[in-house]
C-alpha cells in the first residue's frame, strides 16, 4: 500500500503513526512546503514571546521520518491532485502516486487588502520561519500594529507586550476574541491587555503602509496615521486546499469528510485545519481550525486509511489562554454570533476571586463556556459538551467556584 | 455566586450578602463553602484528638481501625467527644454567670462605679431561695451574701445547687436516683475533663449520664445565676417595643453596636452613650446623635430591659459591618467570628474587644473590669464619636421592623394575674396546645433564619405558644413575630389568649444564658399542677444550633424533662449506640429524649405530635397530627 | 499490575489523603516538614465537595489513550508503559493549560512544585507514586485511607469483588445490610439540609 500525507502538521504526524501501528509495511510519503521537522504550531507564540526556543518545538524526536520509515519532502507544496490517476503534483514537478491519500495541508494566513504590503517589517505569523523573521526584526522594533483580534492577532500582540514593545491593536468588531468569548469576557481580556500596556482601536483597519525599505506608518480607515515599525497580519485562516478539484471532491469551506475522514473521491481522505466535519456544539458542518482537534482527526484518518474503521465523533472548538495572570477558557458557542433565542445562559461574576463563568445551553444539553480564572475544570465541562449528555443538576452547580467531576454523580 | 437566596432567607442579609461580594469581602458562606466537604470522621464524632498516642479516628464501614490506640470504641470516642462539647458550653455559660456574681460581688463592697442593684425585690426573692434574709440589711449586705452563697454554688462544698430547689420534687428526686443532680458548677466541668481524659471513664452510657449532670449544672446553676444576677444589676424585664433587623442603624448618627453575651459591658456603653453630654459631642462632630444597636446575645440583654434596637443575629454579624454605617463595635466574648476584624478593615468601623479572656486579631483592646467599666465605656464611645468623621459610603438596605420584647417569666405570670393558672386553663381547654421553647443560634449548614421562622409559623398556626431566645428570638422579630398583630399568622385559641392579653403568639424570653426563665416558666406550670416537667405539653427546638453552648443547653432542657428537637446533627452518629440512646433510650431514663430533624417542616409535625401525645397522656383532648 | 481503585461511596471526606500525597510529593517527605517548605508541596489528589458536600477523593485516571496527552503542545505528556502511568516531564512542560481543557476528570493543577525545576509554574498531577512504588510502599493516598475509599488492587480482583457484591445484593433472601447506618444517617440529613437551602 502506498500512502502520501500532504502536510507535516500534527494531523499528518498523528495519521502517519495511526498507519503504522496498522502497517508496518506499507510506504508512506510525506509532503510539506515547511522544511522544519513537525513541530508545534501552536507554540509560535511561545517563540515570539521569548518563553521558548526553537529547539522545544518540535513534537517528534529528530529520528521521526526514519523510525516509522516514511520518506519526507520538504520545501516543496503541493499544487495539483489528480483523482483520476491517484497523483499529487508539487511545485517543483514532482509527481508522486497513491493508493491512499492524505490531505492535511493545514491553512494559510488571509491576506490583508492595503497598499505598501511589499514593505520590511509586516508579517504573517502561521510558522517557525516567519516567527524567526519577526524575531529578527524585534531589536528595531519600537512599535507594533496588530491587525485583528482574534487568536493570532491577540497571541501576537500578548507576546510583544511580554517582550516590553508597545502595540496598538486594531480590532473590526468591538473586543478582541469575538468569535472566541462574550462581550464580558471580551472586555475583562481587553482590560488585562490595556492595563499591560496594549492600545485597541475598534472598528477601524489598515488602508496603507509608508516606510522607507520598511515600516513606519500605517494609514488607517479613519485617516489617522500610526507610526509603527512592525505589522503583524492576523486576519484569520483558509483552509489550504486550493489544489483540489472542487468537481471532484465536495468542499465547503473546507475539504467534507465523513465520520472516517473519508472525502467524497475514493481513497482520498483529509483532516486537520483543511478539513470540515460536524461541530457538536453547534450540530452542523464546521471548520475548527484547532490543535487537538487535528491530533485527533489525523489519528483517525490514519487508522481509516490503513484499514480499521474508527470513526470522529465531531469537533469541538476550544482554547485556553494564559495572559499575565489572567486564564480564559472558551468552548463550543459563547460568542453572540453563535447564540440565539433558543440558547439559556447562567453565568457568575466574583470580584473577589476575579473570575467569571458563562454557561449556553441548549435545552439541556451544555453547547458553550467561557471561563476567567479558576479554568482547572473546564475539562470538565468541555467532556459535559463533547458527550452531549443532558446536564439535570441545577446550573447552579456548574459555576459554583467548588465545581468538580462528583457533581455529576448522584450518590 | 449570586445565590443569596440560599444563604439566608432575610431581605436585608441578602442585599447585604450582595453587597459584600461587590466589595469583595469573604463572608461566612464563602468560608463555610471552602471548607467543603468537612471531615466525615469529626463530623461522625469518630476521631478523637484526645491523648498524643493518637489522633485517632475509627472506620464507620467497619474494615479499617475500629478502636483507637488506647482501645476506645466508636462508642467511647463518640460520648468523649460529646461530653466535652457539653463541659465546653457549660463552662462558657457559667463563666459568664461568674462574671455577673463578681460584678454583684464589687457592688456589694462599693467597688463597682456605674453598678447598682435595680432590683431590690428580685436580690431579695433570690437571696431567700439561698437561705438569706433580707431583714434589716441594706441591699449591698444582701449582695454581698448572696454573691459569696453563689460562688459557693461553683465550687465543691455543696452536695446541690441551690436552684435545684426551684425544679420539681419528682425531677429532683429522679436526678438523686440517677446521680446526676449537679453539685458544684464547675466541679461538673473540671469532672467532665477529668472523666475524659485516657483511661477514665470508659462506659459510654456513664459518660453520658455525667454529660447531663454537667449541662444540669449550666441550665439550674451557671445560666440561671447569669440571668437572675443581671436582673438584680440591671432589671428585670417587662415587655416593651422596639425595633429590628439592619434598618435599625441610622445614615445620620453615631452608630455603636454592642456583640457578645454579657450585659456587664453592655451596660456601661449604654449608660455612655445615653449620656447627654456624649450626645452633644456627637452633634458637634455632624451626627444627629448617638444610635446604640445590639448584635446576638448581648444585644438581647439590652434590648429585653431597655428596649435597644437589634441590629441582627449570629450571621448578620459579618454583614451588618458592610452597611459602612458602624462607627464602632465593641465586643465582649462568645460568638465573635474572628472574621469580623478583617470585615471591619474594608470599611471605618472600629473593632473594641473589651474581655481579659476574650482577644480577637486586629481589634483594639480595651479591658473592661466592675472598676472601671464605666470609664472604659465613656472612652470607647468617644472614640467612636470620633470615627464619624471617617465614615464613608453607607448603606443601610431596609427599614426596621417592630418587635416588643421584654418577657421574663415575673412579667409573663404578672400579665397573668400573678398566677400561671390562666395559662394552664387555656391548656386545659385546648385553646393553646402547648408551648414549645425555642432556642439556639444561627449555622451556614441551615439557611440563615429559615429554621427558626419556618418552625415558629407552624407551631403558632397550630396554636403553640412559642418562646424564644437568643438568634432564634431575633429571627423571629425580624420575621415580624413579635408583635401583637402577628397573632394574625396564630391558630384560633392562641389567637383568641393572646389577643385578650394584647401580647404576641411568640414571646421574646431573652438572650442564650435566658433559657432558663423557659425552666422556670416550665417548672412553675409543673408545680401548679404537682406533677414533673415531662408530663407536661412542651417542646424545645434549635433549628440552627452551632455552638457547644447550644449542646449544653439541648442536653440540660432534655435531662429537664422536655423533648427536644435538633435542626442540625451533633457529632454522634458514628455511635448508633450514642445515637439510640439520646434519641429513644433517654425516654425511660429521664423522661424525654432528643430528635434531629433539618427540615424545620417536619420539625414542626413531630412537635405538634408530641405535644398532641403529652395531652392525651395527661387525660386532656389530643388531636392526630 | 496493581492500581489505584477509588471507592467513592466510601469516602468520608477527610482529606487525609491529600495531606499524605503533598508530604508524598515533597522534599522532606514528612508531613511536618512539608508545610515549611518553599515552594509547599500541593496535593494531586483532590476531594472535592459533591452535590451534598459528600467527599469525593478526585484523582488522575490515567486513562489510555489520554486526553491530556493528547492535547499537549510541547509533549511533555508521556505515559509510562511499565506502571501505566501518564506522567508530566516538567522540564518540557509550558503551563499552556491545554491539559486543563483535556481532561474530563479536571485533575489537573498548576503551580510550583518541589520536585520541578525552581520558580517554575507547572502542570501538575498524580504520578501514581512511582517513586515510592520503587521503595516498595504502595501510593500515600492509599496507605492513609482508613475507610477503604482508596484501595490498591489488580483491577481483575477489584472487578471480580464488585461483581460478587453486586450479586448479592440481587439475590432473593439478601437482606439489604448498611454496614454504616452512622455515615448513612449522617448523609441522609446533610442531604436534606442542602435540599432545603436550595429551594426557594
Amino acid at each position: 500500500m502506498n500512502y502520501v500525507i500532504i502536510g507535516n502538521g500534527v494531523a499528518g504526524v498523528t495519521a502517519a503513526e495511526a498507519i503504522r501501528q496498522i502497517d508496518a509495511r506499507g510506504q508512506i510519503t510525506m509532503i510539506s512546503d515547511e522544511s522544519h521537522p513537525p513541530y508545534c504550531r501552536p507554540m509560535i507564540s511561545n517563540l515570539l514571546e521569548g518563553a521558548v526556543d526553537v529547539s522545544r518545538l518540535p513534537i517528534r524526536g529528530p529520528d521521526f521520518y526514519d523510525r516509522l520509515s516514511i520518506t519526507p519532502t520538504l520545501g516543496s507544496r503541493v499544487t495539483s491532485l489528480d483523482v483520476n490517476a491517484r497523483t499529487v503534483t508539487t511545485k517543483g514537478g514532482q509527481i508522486f502516486a497513491y493508493d491512499r491519500l492524505l490531505i492535511a495541508a493545514g491553512a494559510d494566513p488571509r491576506p490583508l487588502d492595503a497598499q505598501g504590503l511589499d514593505l520590511g517589517g509586516i508579517f504573517f505569523m502561521r510558522n517557525i520561519a516567519q516567527v524567526q523573521e519577526m524575531i529578527a526584526a524585534l531589536a528595531d522594533t519600537r512599535h507594533a500594529l496588530v491587525l485583528g483580534g482574534g487568536l493570532v492577532g491577540f497571541k501576537a500582540a500578548y507576546s510583544l507586550l511580554k517582550r516590553n514593545i508597545g502595540v496598538t491593536m486594531l480590532i473590526r468588531s468591538g473586543y478582541p476574541l469575538s468569535m472566541q468569548v462574550d462581550e464580558t469576557a471580551g472586555e475583562m481580556i481587553q482590560q488585562v491587555l490595556c492595563d499591560h500596556g496594549l492600545t485597541v482601536r475598534t472598528g477601524i483597519s489598515v488602508t496603507a503602509f509608508e516606510g522607507g525599505g520598511r515600516v513606519q506608518t500605517a494609514h488607517l480607515s479613519d485617516g489617522s496615521q500610526v507610526p509603527c515599525d512592525m505589522a503583524i497580519i492576523g486576519k484569520g485562516v483558509f483552509p489550504a486546499h486550493g489544489f483540489v478539484p472542487t468537481d471532484r471532491i465536495d468542499t465547503d469551506a473546507g475539504i467534507l469528510v465523513d465520520d472516517h475522514m473519508a472525502t467524497s473521491a475514493p481513497g482520498i481522505y483529509a483532516a486537520g485545519d483543511v478539513a470540515e466535519h460536524i461541530d457538536i456544539a453547534r450540530q452542523k458542518r464546521w471548520v475548527n481550525a484547532i490543535w487537538p482537534e487535528a491530533a485527533a482527526q489525523g489519528r483517525v484518518a490514519g487508522f481509516n486509511m490503513a484499514g480499521r474503521a474508527l470513526a470522529y465523533r465531531g469537533s469541538l472548538s476550544r482554547n485556553v489562554i494564559r495572559m499575565f495572570d489572567t486564564d480564559v477558557m472558551t468552548a463550543g458557542r459563547v460568542s453572540p454570533r453563535d447564540t440565539d433565542e433558543t440558547c439559556r445562559f447562567f453565568s457568575a461574576a466574583d470580584h473577589r476571586r476575579q473570575t467569571y463563568r458563562k454557561l449556553v445551553f441548549e435545552d439541556q444539553i451544555l453547547v458553550g463556556f467561557v471561563m476567567i480564572n479558576q479554568i482547572e475544570q473546564g475539562g470538565v465541562l468541555a467532556s459535559l459538551i463533547q458527550s452531549r449528555t443532558p446536564v439535570k443538576i441545577s446550573a447552579h452547580h456548574l459555576l459554583d467556584p467548588g465545581f468538580n467531576v462528583s457533581r455529576l454523580f448522584d450518590r | 455566586m449570586t445565590h443569596h437566596h440560599t444563604y439566608t432567607i432575610t431581605k436585608d442579609g441578602q442585599l447585604l450578602i450582595k453587597k459584600m461580594e461587590s466589595d469583595q469581602v469573604e463572608t461566612v458562606w464563602d468560608r463555610h463553602a471552602a471548607q467543603q466537604p468537612q471531615c466525615g470522621f469529626c463530623d461522625l464524632g469518630l476521631s478523637c484528638r484526645i491523648c498524643a498516642m493518637g489522633p485517632c479516628r475509627v472506620d464507620p464501614f467497619g474494615e479499617g481501625p475500629q478502636q483507637g490506640v488506647c482501645g476506645a470504641d466508636a462508642d467511647i470516642i463518640v460520648a468523649r467527644n460529646l461530653c466535652r462539647m457539653i463541659a465546653a458550653g457549660a463552662a462558657a455559660h457559667s463563666d459568664h454567670g461568674r462574671d455577673l456574681v463578681e460584678v454583684l460581688a464589687s457592688v456589694a463592697e462599693n467597688k463597682a462605679p456605674g453598678y447598682a442593684i435595680t432590683d431590690t425585690e428580685k436580690l431579695n426573692r433570690v437571696a431567700a431561695e439561698y437561705g438569706i434574709a433580707a431583714d434589716g440589711k441594706t441591699p449591698e449586705q444582701v449582695a454581698g451574701e448572696l454573691a459569696h452563697a453563689m460562688q459557693e454554688d461553683f465550687g465543691t462544698r455543696k452536695k446541690e445547687l441551690a436552684l435545684v430547689a426551684r425544679a420539681p420534687e419528682k425531677r429532683q428526686q429522679l436526678w438523686r436516683k440517677l446521680n446526676i443532680m449537679p453539685r458544684g458548677i464547675d466541679r461538673e466541668t473540671s469532672e467532665a475533663m477529668h472523666r475524659t481524659h485516657m483511661g477514665v471513664d470508659n462506659g459510654w452510657q456513664s459518660l453520658l449520664l455525667h454529660g447531663l449532670r454537667n449541662a444540669l449544672s449550666d441550665g439550674w446553676g451557671g445560666s440561671m445565676i447569669a440571668t437572675e444576677v443581671s436582673d438584680i444589676l440591671f432589671g428585670t424585664p417587662k415587655p416593651a417595643p422596639t425595633k429590628v433587623n439592619a434598618g435599625v442603624l441610622k445614615a445620620d448618627q453615631v452608630n455603636v453596636v454592642v456583640h457578645g453575651h454579657n450585659p456587664v459591658v453592655s451596660e456601661m456603653v449604654m449608660a455612655a452613650c445615653q449620656d447627654p453630654e456624649m450626645t452633644k459631642l456627637a452633634e458637634e462632630k455632624g451626627a444627629k446623635g448617638i444610635n446604640l444597636c445590639g448584635l446576638c446575645c448581648t444585644g438581647n440583654e439590652l434590648l429585653m430591659r431597655h428596649g435597644i434596637p437589634m441590629a441582627g443575629n449570629h450571621l448578620m454579624t459579618e454583614l451588618i459591618i458592610a452597611t459602612g454605617a458602624i462607627e464602632m463595635m465593641i465586643v465582649d466574648y462568645q460568638c465573635i467570628m474572628p472574621a469580623l476584624s478583617k470585615v471591619a478593615a474594608c470599611y471605618h468601623t472600629k473593632m473594641i474587644s473589651t474581655s481579659d479572656k476574650a482577644r480577637f486579631p486586629g481589634m483594639e483592646h480595651v479591658e473592661f473590669h466592675p472598676d472601671n467599666a464605666r470609664k472604659k465605656a465613656y472612652d470607647v464611645v468617644k472614640a467612636a464619636i470620633e470615627n464619624f468623621a471617617n465614615r464613608g459610603e453607607t448603606y443601610i438596605p431596609v427599614e426596621p421592623l417592630d418587635a416588643v420584647g421584654g418577657f421574663s417569666v415575673e412579667a409573663v405570670v404578672g400579665a397573668l394575674g400573678g398566677t400561671p393558672a390562666p395559662l394552664l386553663d387555656a391548656i386545659k381547654a385546648g385553646k393553646i396546645r402547648g408551648a414549645a421553647g425555642i432556642v439556639g443560634c444561627n449555622n451556614p449548614k441551615i439557611k440563615h433564619d429559615y429554621g427558626h421562622v419556618t418552625l415558629t409559623k407552624r407551631l403558632i398556626e397550630n396554636d403553640i405558644l412559642v418562646v424564644d431566645t437568643g438568634c432564634a428570638a431575633v429571627a423571629t422579630a425580624k420575621a415580624g413575630f413579635k408583635v401583637a398583630d402577628a397573632i394574625s399568622h396564630a391558630g384560633p385559641g392562641l389567637k383568641e389568649v393572646c389577643g385578650s392579653l394584647g401580647i404576641p403568639p411568640v414571646l421574646h424570653f431573652g438572650s442564650c444564658v435566658d433559657n432558663v426563665r423557659i425552666l422556670v416558666l416550665a417548672a412553675s406550670l409543673a408545680n401548679a399542677l404537682g406533677t414533673d416537667i415531662s408530663d407536661l405539653p412542651l417542646a424545645g427546638a434549635a433549628p440552627e444550633w452551632y455552638s457547644e453552648k447550644a449542646v449544653s443547653i439541648g442536653a440540660y432542657v432534655v435531662a429537664s424533662g422536655i423533648y427536644t428537637v435538633l435542626g442540625p446533627m451533633p457529632p454522634i452518629a458514628g455511635s448508633m449506640n450514642v445515637v439510640e440512646l439520646l434519641t429513644e433510650g433517654l425516654g425511660e431514663v429521664v423522661g424525654a429524649t432528643f430528635a434531629v430533624e433539618p427540615d424545620p417542616e417536619k420539625a414542626a409535625l413531630l412537635i405538634r405530635g408530641h405535644i398532641e401525645n403529652q395531652r392525651r397522656k395527661l387525660g386532656l383532648d389530643a388531636a392526630a397530627v | 499490575m496493581k492500581q489505584v481503585i477509588v471507592h467513592p461511596e466510601r469516602c468520608v471526606g477527610c482529606m487525609q489523603c491529600m495531606l499524605a500525597c503533598a508530604a508524598a510529593h515533597s522534599k522532606t517527605g514528612a508531613l511536618i516538614s512539608a508545610i515549611s517548605e518553599s515552594p509547599r508541596p500541593r496535593p494531586r489528589i483532590h476531594v472535592g465537595a459533591g452535590r451534598y458536600d459528600e467527599g469525593f477523593p478526585n484523582r488522575c485516571r490515567h486513562c489510555d489513550p489520554a486526553p491530556c496527552q493528547m492535547a499537549c503542545l510541547p509533549g511533555a505528556i508521556y505515559r509510562q508503559t511499565t506502571t501505566n502511568t501518564v506522567l508530566i516531564n516538567p522540564d518540557v512542560c509550558i503551563n499552556c493549560a491545554s491539559c486543563a481543557m483535556a481532561c474530563p476528570y479536571g485533575v489537573i493543577r498548576y503551580h510550583a512544585d518541589p520536585l520541578a525545576p525552581a520558580d517554575k509554574t507547572i502542570a501538575v498531577k498524580c504520578d501514581n507514586c512511582i517513586a515510592r512504588q520503587h521503595k516498595g510502599l504502595i501510593p500515600a493516598c492509599v496507605e492513609v485511607c482508613k475507610v477503604g475509599a482508596l484501595t490498591f488492587e489488580e483491577m481483575d480482583a477489584a472487578m471480580k469483588k464488585k461483581t460478587d457484591q453486586v450479586a448479592r445484593s440481587m439475590s432473593a433472601e439478601a437482606i439489604a445490610a448498611d454496614h454504616a447506618p452512622g455515615f448513612s444517617l449522617l448523609n441522609t440529613i446533610k442531604r436534606a439540609q442542602k435540599e432545603i437551602n436550595l429551594s426557594r
